[in-house]
């Protein structure tokens, strides 16, 4: 059993898109910015005991930080990780009109 | 749209509006629809943003302005659906605005009284009527010349009706106080501008003479401390002068702008000047007759908005004329008499009118104007003004209608004629303008 604490730690933010949405809509899949180190249970975990929901699915994928230039010096804003979260039939997550 | 009308107290009514939820959603999702292609949404491409995503986002407040909105609507089909006639801004409240519910609201304000005229035959209405006659005449020519007069110096001792100059220095138990002293004042005897008993010590002196005399101050004297305290008067008459009628001849009448000098023309002049505010001020005198005897006649429910909103009007109108010093305030009471008259009468003329079928006829305005214009030096160019400028002009109509209104209530009323002089007419009010 993953210690309340990392749980709290794992997701950070829903992602919103256009791409989001068609899924969410599509088969109920909620996509969320995650913390880099996190694996697929421990999604699962966090997502399932922070919304009070069943999780079918996790998927997850690296997002490479997009290259700026800032006048002559390069820099690079930082990686993240994202996660697709499917949920089990019948079952939603509501975010309170904040998105 | 469901509506039930409730009487309240007097002119009160009370409406419950409910609307099928259909309605406010159809009327919100068309606007959401209409907002997808302007709102920017960041991770959406500008117009690509889902319906649900733009009604999370907005759904409320874009409900809440279909609300209001369908509210208005609403209101104003209900309003002629019962065919109701509101006075005043409505009251309105929300008694059910959960979303997927009817929508329900009461709405409270007061409606337009149903006038019905008492017969107009039942209304007595005194008609005062008065003739120039030559005496008015003659009694205005006597003002005018009285108002010419000139004083010439004499070499005599003064009498009645004399102008005198004279130097003074009036004093109280050997103190002078203060105004007592004054030099080169022109004092005309018997006109009364001196403390009573101080013109008559002037009579049979001439110029240079020097003489002193006790006068007591009247007991009701303005100022507190010389109130019914005997002064001496030290005074030196300068000069007599005797008065100097102009008399009636083609220089007097030339100085009245009667280019040719004929008195004939200057007396049928003063008299065309006189009718025309004789006729003025009867027609003034009829006017208020016959609105207070039509207003006493009909007994209307006065709507207490209205009554409101005039005395606001009525408090406005005499803050901005600057009868207050600035921070001060009337209170709005003090209107509320008249506003209620106002408002009385202007719903019972209204209905006149409307009974009646009153319009303003043109040739009435233009003769109207016409007369205006005859006071004024050159008529063609007040006329002129008058024609180009509206607002003037509906100042006029307004003026005809209330006119013709007067008109129509007197053919029918009962007149009882009272006559009067024209002097007793136009002298009360020497100080208004006819």
């Amino acid at each position: 059993m993953m210690q309340q604490e990392r749980i709290l730690q794992v997701l950070l933010a829903p992602h919103i898109s256009e791409k989001s949405t068609l899924v969410a809509d599509a088969s109920g899949t909620h996509v969320f910015k995650v913390h880099t180190s996190a694996t697929k249970t421990e999604i699962k975990q966090a997502v399932e005991q922070l919304f009070e929901v069943k999780v079918a699915q996790v998927r997850v994928l690296n997002v490479k930080g997009k290259t700026k230039r800032f006048g002559q010096r390069m820099g690079k804003r930082s990686d993240w990780r994202k996660a697709y979260v499917k949920l089990a039939e019948g079952q939603d997550i509501a975010f309170a009109g904040a998105n | 749209m469901q509506v039930s009308v409730e009487s309240g107290e007097g002119l009160e009514r009370k409406l419950t509006i409910q609307v099928p939820a259909e309605t406010v959603e159809k009327e919100v999702d068309s606007r959401l629809n209409s907002m997808r292609s302007r709102v920017k949404i960041d991770g959406f491409r500008p117009g690509k943003v889902p319906l649900s995503v733009v009604k999370k986002q907005y759904g409320t407040s874009v409900l809440q302005e279909v609300m209001g909105e369908v509210m208005q609507n609403t209101l104003r089909d209900a309003v002629i659906q019962e065919s109701l006639n509101p006075a005043g801004t409505p009251a309105i409240e929300p008694t059910s605005m959960e979303p997927g519910k009817p929508l329900e609201y009461i709405a409270t304000f007061e409606v337009y009284p149903e006038i019905e005229l008492t017969d107009c035959a039942s209304i007595e209405v005194e008609r005062t009527t008065a003739e120039v006659v030559d005496s008015d005449v003659d009694t205005m020519i006597d003002t005018l010349l009285k108002q010419r007069t000139t004083y010439e110096t004499v070499d005599r001792a003064s009498k009645d009706a004399d102008q005198m100059t004279i130097n003074f220095d009036g004093s109280i138990d050997g103190e002078q106080f203060e105004g007592g002293q004054a030099d080169s004042v022109p004092v005309v005897i018997g006109s009364n501008s001196m403390i009573p008993g101080f013109e008559e010590e002037l009579v049979g002196k001439s110029a240079d003479e020097e003489f002193s005399f006790d006068v007591n101050f009247p007991d009701d004297y303005h100022a507190e401390n010389l109130k019914g305290k005997k002064a001496t008067f030290v005074t030196k008459v300068i000069t007599v002068a005797e008065p100097k009628k102009p008399e009636v001849d083609e220089e007097f009448a030339k100085s009245f702008g009667v280019d040719d000098g004929s008195i004939e023309t200057l007396k049928s002049d003063i008299r065309a000047n006189m009718e025309r505010e004789l006729r003025n001020k009867l027609q003034e005198v009829l006017k208020k007759e016959v609105l207070d005897k039509l207003l006493d006649a009909n007994d209307v429910l006065i709507p207490k908005a209205l009554i409101n909103q005039e005395a606001e009007n009525l408090q406005k109108q005499m803050m901005d004329a600057g009868q207050l010093q600035a921070g001060m305030s009337l209170p709005k009471e003090l209107f509320e008499g008249e506003a209620k008259r106002r408002v009385g009468l202007g719903l019972v003329i209204g209905e006149v009118v409307k009974k009646a079928e009153i319009r303003p006829e043109a040739d009435k305005v233009t003769a109207k104007i016409d007369d205006i214009a005859q006071t004024y030096e050159d008529p063609s160019e007040v006329i002129n003004h008058y024609n180009s400028n509206p607002q003037l002009k509906q100042g006029i109509e307004a003026l005809i209608m209330e006119e013709m209104v007067v008109d129509w209530i007197v053919d029918q009323a009962k007149v009882t004629d009272s006559a009067k002089s024209f002097h007793d007419l136009m002298n009360p009010e020497t100080q208004q303008p006819a």
